[in-house]
């Protein structure tokens, strides 16, 4: 496969992950609509069924991919720089964020390992059944009953599971530290995916690639909002 | 003005090389780069040393035969400037300068700052050229050029082939020197004919040689001597994809 080749299927897989992450970005946004919202749009996409796993393994499919041509080109490039490095390598005329896509991209990886062991199946807190409703009823719906019928539900919730994680603040840490990283990769990978695919005419990149640049750090600080607004009940409680 | 030298020397490609300091006294600020090697050279063998090989021809930045890394930069710290056309007026008078090779696998290196660039040679003779017959030269304007056309091949064939496109790059890519002649030709109308051809042929050459693959970081773009744009790499990847389509 042609140099060319390999930098299409990095950008074309890249650019789809970008399509994912907006569409998962604005499901999250549901967070902000309250606990019903939430789980309701949790349990309309888990409802999905086969579909849902076809979209999973589809999303895997993209992500291997791009990490597949990801340490292919890596391997390449280093090789083709020789063994001899420069002795003065400062002052290489480039943004640090396109200097370091794979150091980022690896950190995105583990990031992403975390996050499928901490929400896809992590252990979720139960709602409230109809039994539940009727101790809350008995009660005059004071919080400790609420509590209780809660955890004697069957079903998970979501939404607890992200408040309970989201109140921990090393995971909140952890998510706005990793966010950075992922608008680091996003801030040069979204340019440099249309430049790939050579949909950059003299005086577009001037003009497209801020734009590229917002939706980088738009998505990043989108996400980031999540766990640090949970975490102080800014709009999430 | 003074200056300290660091100068890569390394008498082939299968010495160790290392690096050797040398002053450069009483140099004019009207000296060019290669002219203050020069009288660096003239003293090491005045003193029966050998003198620092360096690669060099026209002196007026047009032939690309110049060209080595000035303190983490090639060409030196000025945009848009080849290494005989940077002048010593550039540097602070007593500053220490590193002087290297362009570092890539595919420029195998032949003696200290001298490195074997034939990869590009063989990258344009796979396809950097009109070989269909286009007759008698036409009268001017026979053969109607668009403005826009005729400006941006111009300024593709304003590449001199030097290197330092490969020798800035982190992996040592060739694509802003490749896309500079694949668009050139590609945006004529007498390099039309064999354009599907030609950008198959270049980019296997290039695949071939070793160079690594572009990461758009444009550390090209801003070392190129001849300003060349990487919006040429992007006419580079249509012309890739259109050739791909219709080979």
């Amino acid at each position: 496969m042609s140099s060319i080749l390999k930098k299409f299927l990095m950008a074309l897989t890249g650019l789809a992950l970008v399509g994912f992450l907006i569409a998962h970005l604005g499901g999250n946004l549901y967070l902000f609509l309250g606990r019903d919202h939430f789980d309701g749009y949790a349990k309309k996409l888990e409802e999905m069924g086969p579909l849902l796993i076809l979209a999973e393994i589809v999303l895997a499919g993209l992500f291997l991919t791009h990490l597949f041509m990801a340490l292919k080109l890596t391997g390449e490039n280093q090789t083709a720089r020789g063994a001899q490095g420069y002795a003065d390598n400062s002052k290489n005329q480039s943004t640090p964020a396109s200097r370091w896509m794979w150091i980022t991209g690896l950190f995105v990886m583990m990031f992403l390992v975390v996050h499928i062991k901490m929400f896809k199946f992590g252990e979720r807190e139960k709602p409230i059944t109809a039994k539940g409703e009727e101790i809350i009823k008995a009660f005059n719906g004071e919080e400790a009953a609420k509590q209780f019928a809660r955890e004697s539900g069957e079903h998970g919730s979501l939404y607890g599971l992200v408040q309970k994680e989201f109140k921990r603040p090393a995971v909140v840490g952890f998510y706005v530290v990793l966010m950075l990283v992922l608008g680091a990769h996003l801030s040069h990978g979204i340019a440099s995916a249309f430049q790939s695919l050579g949909v950059l005419r003299p005086g577009w990149l001037q003009c497209l690639k801020p734009w590229c640049v917002a939706l980088a750090w738009l998505i990043a600080l989108g996400f980031a909002l999540l766990p640090v607004c949970t975490f102080f009940g800014i709009g999430i409680n | 003005m003074n200056f300290t030298l660091n100068v890569w020397r390394q008498k082939n490609a299968n010495d160790q090389g290392r690096f050797e300091t040398y002053q450069a006294k009483n140099i004019s600020p009207e000296a060019s780069f290669l002219e203050m090697l020069d009288v660096v050279n003239n003293e090491l063998e005045a003193e029966g040393k050998e003198p620092i090989a360096f690669d060099h021809d026209c002196r007026e930045g047009i032939c690309g035969a110049c060209g080595m890394m000035i303190s983490g930069r090639a060409h030196g710290p000025r945009a848009a400037t080849t290494t005989c056309q940077l002048y010593m007026r550039n540097f602070q008078d007593g500053e220490t300068l590193t002087l290297e090779p362009w570092r890539a696998k595919a420029f195998p290196l032949v003696r200290d700052l001298v490195v074997d660039r034939s990869a590009f040679d063989r990258i344009i003779q796979a396809g950097g050229f009109i070989s269909v017959n286009t007759g008698n030269a036409a009268d001017a304007n026979a053969l109607p050029v668009p403005k826009d056309n005729a400006e941006l091949a111009m300024d593709a064939a304003a590449c001199i082939g030097c290197g330092a496109c490969v020798a800035a790059c982190k992996n040592a890519s060739a694509m802003l020197f490749v896309s500079a002649k694949v668009s050139h030709l590609a945006l004529l109308p007498q390099g039309d004919a064999e354009r599907v051809r030609r950008t198959l042929n270049m980019v296997k050459t290039m695949d071939e040689a070793g160079f690594g693959n572009c990461s758009n970081t444009g550390a090209c773009e801003a070392e190129c001597p001849k300003s060349i744009s990487i919006s040429n790499i992007a006419r580079l990847n249509r012309e890739y994809a259109r050739a791909k389509l219709l080979s």
